[in-house]
């Protein structure tokens, strides 16, 4: 660390405690408080010229969340100020984190958090359209192999998985609102042998309306029906929670190979119901599960803030670095994501246990495998899985790449960023 | 130094993505609205608050406004730009038949469903954009009213809904002042909860990224070089066979008006005068730099240069540190804007104002209301004002422009932030930088047929078709888009000078 930073660090740090002791005098007299508190933090923002030090938002929200976990009034009051000061969702990486990050501090330590969700949440679906959510998302698809990335390894674990079977039913539990299955229908039109009959079951979880699911299902009958794939389209909704899921609300079949398509999903399911929930999917005695999951610890921190807030920024960080050299400055779409993690980062922060609504408590590879592993064993991706992985990647901007998982119970494949490893795919079958 | 007055490259015209679409929301207050400029609307709105500013903030209801049906005036209806799907395959590789399959199986997926449905023409989806822009907007006022009357949890409930939907990306010029000023009032919002007021931006904070976007509006729009290039000529007549001249800048930045100047200088017939500078801002390196600039131009033009940096707001200056000299004409100049707070105390500097006596004061002032005013009055005339501009840029320049997207979030964000920030307004009503001139007994010099001359030469710069608009009243020249007017310069001198 340069000298200048330094110098500008103990400048802020120094302000910062003499704040403080200003604050523990002037109790008595709000009106001279709240001048000291504008006048110094004025000044500390000055030592924070954002274009000098980078990375200032990191720093400031660690402050932040340590002050909020030592219930120390004082301290959260001047660090969501500076926050407040610095943050905007329109600028870069840094402005943007804090701006998001402020609103979940802001909810925990007023106890706001479940009210603002729902407010949010409501807002969030009345103004996106079926259109809307869909651009979004092929957008995202075009610029970074972010979700497409799951997709490909899935499809071509699916694929080796049902070979030779006749009557194919996939579970498809995922929010990419099938973009997945075109791919695949493709391949089994493709096949040597005869093309199998395809039943696709989607689950919806609350907040995707029952007309984008009537408008997703016309859109894949009639692909199916252009590639020349027997094609049975169903939805499972009806439910508030995955964990209240059980196997005969799929409708399986006897006679029929079933895959179940994970894509984001567990993560959704609650913290308690996961093992239940990965029971009832090995009683559907699937040919194969797959797994797709962000590479992020929300779980086993729950009760504890601060590491949980660490490894939310961590990870964060991560994502809208990545999405603002993926868009362009002015993207809609970009702004769309954003403001979808901001919703998740502001459940996981600031939402008591689940009642927030949709959980968002993800969890990395290596947990998952530990929970998968007794009813499941895994599967490796065979050579052409991986190589459709790789040339997958090609298409994008460098900063991609794929990496094994590494250890002995480890499975499955990284996707990294920079070297990060940011979503992992796996695939299972049932031991 | 770049010349400020070279003339600036022809502006590029992007043509914006498929515009962003979100399903209509309902509205208490439903309007009638075709598409028109949110600023005929804001103008509107405008003038049915004035008419109701006998009502305190209790009896202000926005049903009064509601069964209005605005028919917007005779003008002509700019049509938005083609929206064109601006994506192309261009870097994706090409790859061998499989790679292309792949991505063609999702593509060619969508193709052929949408080649079943019935796509809305463009004009429909400006007109839906414009509509739900204006629903937006009215959205923003009843958050307003909510936070003039300090219910903050309504406020916050409003912005919650605001900050999620608004983009600053958008199409619609309305949406995008939405987005800018919903996250300026949720500033307020959040600063009041935690207990304090907010405040103005300090000038050295990111400083360098805000003096690029100065500099970037100044080359997408005429303001800038409308206030530089009218008091330019205002001060050179004043300097009329003049031999030793001092300007007084109260807020130079980078001294971007001051080349044009020189250079017209030293080309006078009677040759250049000595040419006495000084500057006022508040950080001495920023002057200092700013000096070494303007003395290396000088030089270069022959002309004998002093320049003198104080490194203080004109209302903080000890005026002992202004020195006059016996003999020399002075000119005072200040353009007025919102990125901080760069006058201090406003009494003090009109103070320094009569002490110096000037032959000349060149003001140029944004046509808002003053910052000592009541909240809500002033966040109507911020509004108005604001969404002109945005406006402006807008006819120009395509949603996905990196200059205009610049331009409104390092400059403008800040100086709607700023202006709906509380505080500084601890002085008694201060009428505006005009009415106070005039109490102080300082006489208006009507701006001369030079100056208009000079502000249509700059507008001639743009492209003509343009809705910019000079007017001429009062003795002053005000630059502005349409029917509204934003920058107002007047030309001032000292009563206690006889010549």
């Amino acid at each position: 660390m340069d000298i200048t930073l330094q110098a500008q660090e103990l400048h802020y740090l120094t302000l910062s405690q003499r704040q403080y002791s200003h604050e523990q005098e002037s109790m008595q007299n709000p009106n001279h408080h709240h001048q000291q508190h504008q006048i110094t933090t004025s000044q500390t923002l000055e030592s924070i010229d954002p274009s000098a030090s980078g990375k200032w938002a990191e720093k400031l929200l660690k402050e932040c969340a340590k002050a909020i976990s030592e219930k120390d009034s004082g301290k959260i009051h001047h660090f969501l100020w500076m926050l407040n000061e610095l943050a905007s969702p329109y600028g870069d990486c840094d402005q943007k984190l804090a701006y998001y990050f402020l609103q979940a501090f802001f909810c925990k330590a007023t106890e706001s958090g479940e009210r603002c969700y729902k407010t949010l949440i409501s807002v969030a679906e009345k103004s996106h359209s079926f259109e809307s959510a869909r651009k979004v998302i092929l957008k995202f698809q075009e610029v970074s192999p972010w979700t497409t990335f799951g997709h490909v390894a899935s499809n071509g674990a699916i694929l080796e998985a049902m070979d030779g079977e006749a009557k194919l039913h996939i579970i498809d539990i995922s929010s990419t609102y099938c973009t997945q299955w075109p791919t695949l229908l493709e391949a089994l039109a493709t096949r040597n042998d005869d093309t199998p009959h395809l039943r696709l079951t989607v689950v919806v979880t609350a907040g995707t309306g029952g007309s984008v699911m009537k408008e997703i299902g016309q859109r894949m009958e009639k692909f199916a029906r252009l590639m020349g794939v027997p094609f049975e389209f169903n939805v499972v909704s009806g439910f508030s929670r995955l964990g209240e899921l059980k196997e005969e609300d799929f409708g399986v079949r006897d006679d029929e190979a079933v895959a179940v398509n994970c894509i984001g999903a567990l993560r959704k399911v609650s913290v308690i119901e996961r093992s239940s929930f990965i029971r009832m999917l090995h009683r559907l005695r699937p040919k194969v599960v797959t797994v797709v999951e962000e590479e992020a610890d929300f779980t086993s921190n729950l009760d504890e803030f601060i590491a949980c807030s660490e490894e939310c920024l961590r990870f964060y960080s991560i994502f809208f670095e990545m999405l603002e050299e993926s868009f362009v400055p002015t993207s809609n779409e970009r702004l769309m994501l954003e403001r979808e993690s901001s919703r998740s980062i502001l459940s996981v922060l600031a939402c008591e246990g689940e009642g927030g609504g949709e959980c968002e408590r993800r969890e990395k590879g290596s947990q998952w495998c530990e929970r998968l592993t007794g009813d499941f064993s895994p599967m490796s991706f065979n050579d052409d899985g991986v190589d459709d992985v790789k040339a997958l990647l090609r298409r994008y901007r460098a900063g991609w790449a794929l990496l094994p998982a590494q250890g002995t119970d480890a499975s499955g494949l990284y996707l990294t960023w920079k070297d990060e490893p940011v979503v992992w795919a796996s695939a299972w079958k049932p031991s | 130094m770049k010349r400020s007055f070279e003339m600036h490259g022809t502006l590029e015209l992007i043509h914006p993505s498929e515009q962003w679409d979100c399903a209509p929301m309902s509205f208490k207050a439903a309007r009638q609205y075709t598409g028109v400029d949110i600023s005929d609307f804001m103008e509107h709105v405008a003038r049915q608050l004035s008419e109701n500013s006998e009502n305190t903030a209790d009896g202000f209801s926005m049903e009064s406004l509601s069964n209005e049906t605005f028919t917007p005036s005779n003008r002509e209806y700019h049509p938005r730009k083609q929206a064109r799907t601006y994506y192309n395959n261009s870097d994706i590789d090409g790859g061998n038949a499989e790679e292309l399959q792949w991505i063609n199986g999702t593509q060619s997926y969508d193709n052929m469903i949408n080649m079943t449905k019935n796509k809305s023409g463009d004009h429909h989806h400006h007109h839906q954009n414009d509509q739900q822009g204006l629903s937006l907007i009215t959205l923003l006022m009843e958050c307003a009213v909510a936070i003039s009357v300090d219910n903050l949890e309504e406020a916050n409930k409003m912005l919650l809904e605001l900050t999620q939907i608004a983009s600053p990306y958008s199409a619609s010029c309305a949406e995008r002042v939405v987005a800018y000023f919903a996250k300026a009032m949720a500033r307020r919002v959040m600063s009041s909860c935690l207990g304090g007021g907010t405040i103005m931006y300090s000038p050295l904070l990111q400083t360098k990224a805000i003096l690029s976007a100065f500099q970037t509006f100044n080359t997408i729009s005429p303001f800038i070089k409308f206030a530089h290039f009218t008091a330019n000529q205002a001060i050179l007549e004043a300097f009329h066979q003049r031999d030793r001249v001092h300007i007084i800048d109260l807020d130079i930045m980078q001294g971007l008006q001051w080349p044009a100047l020189f250079h017209i200088l030293a080309t006078r017939p009677e040759g250049p005068p000595h040419v006495r500078m000084t500057a006022m801002g508040t950080s001495y390196e920023a002057l200092e730099e700013t000096g070494r600039q303007l003395s290396g131009f000088a030089r270069r033009l022959g002309i004998s240069f002093e320049f003198h940096p104080v490194g203080r707001k004109p209302g903080e200056v000890d005026p002992a540190m202004v020195q006059t000299r016996r003999g020399e004409t002075i000119a005072v100049h200040w353009l007025q804007h919102s990125l901080y707070d760069a006058i201090g105390v406003n009494w003090k500097t009109m103070r320094l104002l009569e002490m110096i006596a000037p032959r000349v004061i060149t003001l140029v002032e944004q046509e808002m209301p003053p910052h000592s005013g009541q909240f809500l009055e002033r966040f109507v005339g911020a509004l108005h004002y604001y969404s002109t501009i945005f406006d402006s840029l807008g006819a120009t320049l395509g949603c996905e422009d990196v200059n205009r997207h610049k331009v409104e979030h390092w400059m403008l964000e800040r100086e709607i932030n700023n202006v709906l920030a509380v505080g500084g307004g601890e002085e008694e009503m201060f009428g505006g930088w005009r009415t106070e001139l005039v109490r102080r007994g300082f006489a208006q010099v009507p701006m001369s047929g030079n100056s208009m001359t000079q502000a249509q030469l700059i507008l001639n710069m743009f492209p003509a078709m343009h809705g910019y608009t000079i007017q001429q009243g009062d003795g002053t020249l005000r630059l502005g888009w349409k029917e509204t007017g934003l920058y107002t310069a007047s030309v001032w001198t000292s009563p206690r000078l006889m010549r």
